[in-house]
């Protein structure tokens, strides 16, 4: 089945594609400077150890340079995981400082002087690896923003999809300094039951402990706080999209043809009330039309047209006639209406007429 | 000490302030030719042009909450877009506080940015940071004459060492390499107005100096009192018998220089940018490919074969492999080089209309 085929079977009955999108290439910069980071920290060490006027600290010394590098790593790990709160960062370096020496104990690489050279090549294949998964990552998402809703699809093994409708939605966008630059942005809609709110979390504690050799008091005291904000994955969100304004222009727009405005609702209410009175008026003729038709009528006595309203009256029920009451009221108030719409354009008129 | 006391105590002071304004305005009229050709790629390169704003805006916005930091007004709003920078200060304060804040905004985008250059150049062990006091101006250093020289000097001094580690600089080096990242984007920072997706009117240097002046004509009370400040600060020189005075405006004749340097290279890669638009198809990239492979070839080649010039040559033969591969690729995928019509069927129109005017002039004859 070709892709063309199975996108058409996924869409509803009367469903336009307005704008099918992937996130840009840079809009993955914060997993892909994991990568440059690993590049340049390869390289800048390899330049120290091989090339430097401080090599001589290096020389025969292969524990020295590895763990000189892995340390930084780690380093530079640990700030960035908490800088972003995950800690996946750290645990992505650990693994590949602990791979680079694995792979060095295999091979017998620790007493051959080849640290020095092992290390930025390790280094950068490594983050070609790094990048060539993040872009396979950026290729597996796509939205489609058609007429009547919002489908997020991503993942290449496990697929997720996502389809938000865009009423009862608010729209978020937001763009860093190099979307500003080139033009991309994320937008995530967030819905009623709150998708796309994520929450941040600050917490402290305190402790402390009293007393002397025997005799120890320990209190511990802490407190949190939880701050709702509008945060998702790049598979429940519109990622690094590109052109950014014009994109949330037209969810912005879309949004505003799918709610209704209380202008819409109030006409759809009094629509409501017009087809209730309608469906009364039919039933009131139906029951009229039965009773006439049950009563015999002579061919001597034609009945004049009082009696018939008269017997119509009477037919009419008590709740009946009630609805033929607001009927009644209902016309008397549209043409009161009609009225004083009348006089206001005459009243403008004048004015205008008075101020030439 | 020799010299007239006219020129000692009016003229000598105003030698170096002359010398820093020379140096100004040929960094204004650098930015003016930057400011041109980021007009003439703006179509194609908008990220480039948005990019370049924003780091003009950065640098304006932190030199402005620098002057309030001075200023001791403290810091209450800081925000940078790629269009818009803002900073507000804690308190209002007005007077000279104001004045000097405002100067910061105007002035301190051109000098502040190419100080934190200077300062990695002191860690990349760059020398000429010193004053230089020529023999022959001895007994005259205090009058107009000797402060431009020492001025002058001092210029010299710096430049030629700062010129020979630009000529010797090492891009396998990671500290030389990071310092050319710095000065292109210096270079590319380097001016206090936008550059925006409508044309705006005030890109030229007429409205920077319009500016700058305005501000000077606002307050022309505190000019007197910088020049007044100015010349104390000079006859305190001569008085304990130091060169300070010189060697503060030296400071800033240093800044100019790494900021004209820095403007070169942003004008050249902007002129590099330029020209391969021209140039059609993928070969367009040629250029770009040629500038590290080059270099990295060469440096390959002269690890091979040492050499004492090894870093100049791989600097030069990158710079002119690239230049060369340019043109080529301008004679050969563009028209750029060629006439409206070929030399050969013009000389052969020649040929022919000079024979036809001699049949008729023949026929006539005849």
């Amino acid at each position: 089945m070709t892709k063309k085929k199975k996108e058409k079977e996924e869409f509803l009955e009367n469903e336009l594609i307005e704008k099918s999108l992937s996130p840009h290439p840079l809009s993955f910069m914060k997993l892909q400077s994991l990568c440059l980071f690993l590049i340049i920290w390869g390289v800048v060490l390899g330049w120290l150890v091989n090339f430097s006027e401080y090599k001589t600290l290096f020389s025969g010394n292969e524990w020295f340079i590895l763990l000189a590098w892995g340390l930084v790593l780690l380093f530079v790990g640990v700030i960035a995981s908490l800088i972003l709160i995950r800690w996946t960062i750290f645990f992505l370096y650990l693994s590949v400082f602990v791979s680079a020496i694995a792979l060095m104990i295999w091979q017998n690489w620790l007493n051959k002087d080849v640290a020095p050279l092992f290390i930025p090549f390790y280094s950068f294949a490594v983050s070609i690896i790094g990048f060539l998964i993040v872009e396979i990552y950026r290729r597996s998402h796509q939205y489609i923003i058609t007429n009547l809703r919002i489908i997020l699809m991503s993942g290449y093994l496990t697929k997720t999809e996502l389809s938000i409708r865009y009423d009862k939605i608010t729209v978020f966008g937001k763009q860093g300094i190099l979307g500003q630059i080139f033009n991309f942005g994320t937008i995530i809609p967030i819905t009623q039951s709150g998708l796309g709110l994520g929450s941040d979390q600050t917490l402290a504690a305190g402790g402390m402990m009293l007393g002397g050799k025997k005799a120890k008091l320990l209190g511990i005291a802490g407190g949190g706080k939880e701050v709702q904000t509008p945060r998702s994955r790049s598979s429940f969100e519109l990622h690094g999209v590109h052109p950014y304004r014009e994109i949330k222009n037209l969810i912005e727009k879309l949004v505003q043809e799918n709610v209704p405005t209380a202008y819409h609702q109030e006409q759809v209410a009094f629509q409501k009330q017009q087809v209730d009175l309608q469906k009364q008026m039919r039933d009131l003729l139906k029951i009229q039309t039965k009773e006439t038709s049950k009563k015999p009528i002579s061919n001597a006595e034609i009945p004049d047209e009082t009696d018939e309203e008269e017997k119509v009256e009477e037919a009419i029920e008590p709740e009946q006639n009630d609805v033929q009451k607001q009927m009644k009221e209902l016309l008397k108030k549209q043409s009161e209406l009609k009225e004083a719409e009348k006089i206001d354009e005459e009243n403008e008129e004048e004015t205008g007429e008075e101020k030439s | 000490m020799e010299g007239y006391s006219i020129d000692i105590v009016i003229f000598a002071p105003l030698a170096p302030i002359l010398g820093v304004l020379l140096f100004w305005f040929i960094q204004l009229l650098f930015i003016q030719s930057e400011k041109f050709l980021l007009e003439k790629i703006r179509h194609k390169h908008e990220p480039l042009c948005r990019f370049t704003n924003f780091l003009g805006i950065l640098f304006q916005t932190i030199c402005h909450a620098l002057g309030y930091t001075v200023t001791k007004s403290g810091i209450s709003d800081f925000f940078i877009s790629v269009d818009y920078g803002r900073v507000s200060p804690k308190k209002e304060r007005t007077g000279i506080f104001e004045w000097i804040a405002n100067a910061f905004l105007f002035i301190g985008p051109f000098f502040i940015p190419a100080f934190l250059l200077l300062i990695s150049l002191i860690f990349l062990k760059v020398e000429g940071l010193e004053l230089v006091i020529p023999l022959n101006i001895t007994g005259t250093e205090y009058t107009f004459g000797g402060q431009i020289t020492i001025f002058g000097s001092s210029l010299y001094n710096f430049s030629e060492k700062f010129f020979g580690f630009l000529s010797n600089i090492d891009l396998l080096h990671p500290g030389h390499f990071g310092f050319l990242l710095l000065l292109i984007f210096l270079g590319m920072g380097i001016r206090p107005s936008y550059i925006g997706e409508k044309k705006h009117e005030k890109i030229d240097m007429l409205y920077d100096l319009k500016n700058i002046w305005s501000l000077i004509s606002f307050k022309p009370l505190y000019i007197i009192i910088l020049f007044v400040i100015a010349y104390l600060f000079f006859h305190l020189s001569i008085l304990i018998n130091q060169f300070l005075y010189v060697e503060l405006f030296s400071i800033f004749g240093w800044l100019s220089i790494i900021s004209i340097t820095a403007l070169i290279i942003a004008d050249a890669i902007v002129l590099l940018i330029k020209t391969t638009d021209e140039i059609p198809g993928k070969s367009r990239f040629l250029p770009y490919i040629t500038i590290p492979s080059s270099y990295v070839l060469t440096r390959v080649f002269f690890f091979y074969f040492p050499s004492d010039f090894t870093k100049i040559v791989s600097l030069s033969i990158m710079i002119l492999s690239t230049i060369l591969v340019t043109f080529l690729l301008l004679k050969y995928k563009t028209k750029k080089f060629n006439t409206k019509t070929g030399m050969k069927p013009l000389r052969g129109k020649d040929d022919e209309e000079k024979k036809g005017k001699r049949r008729i002039s023949r026929k006539r004859i005849d």
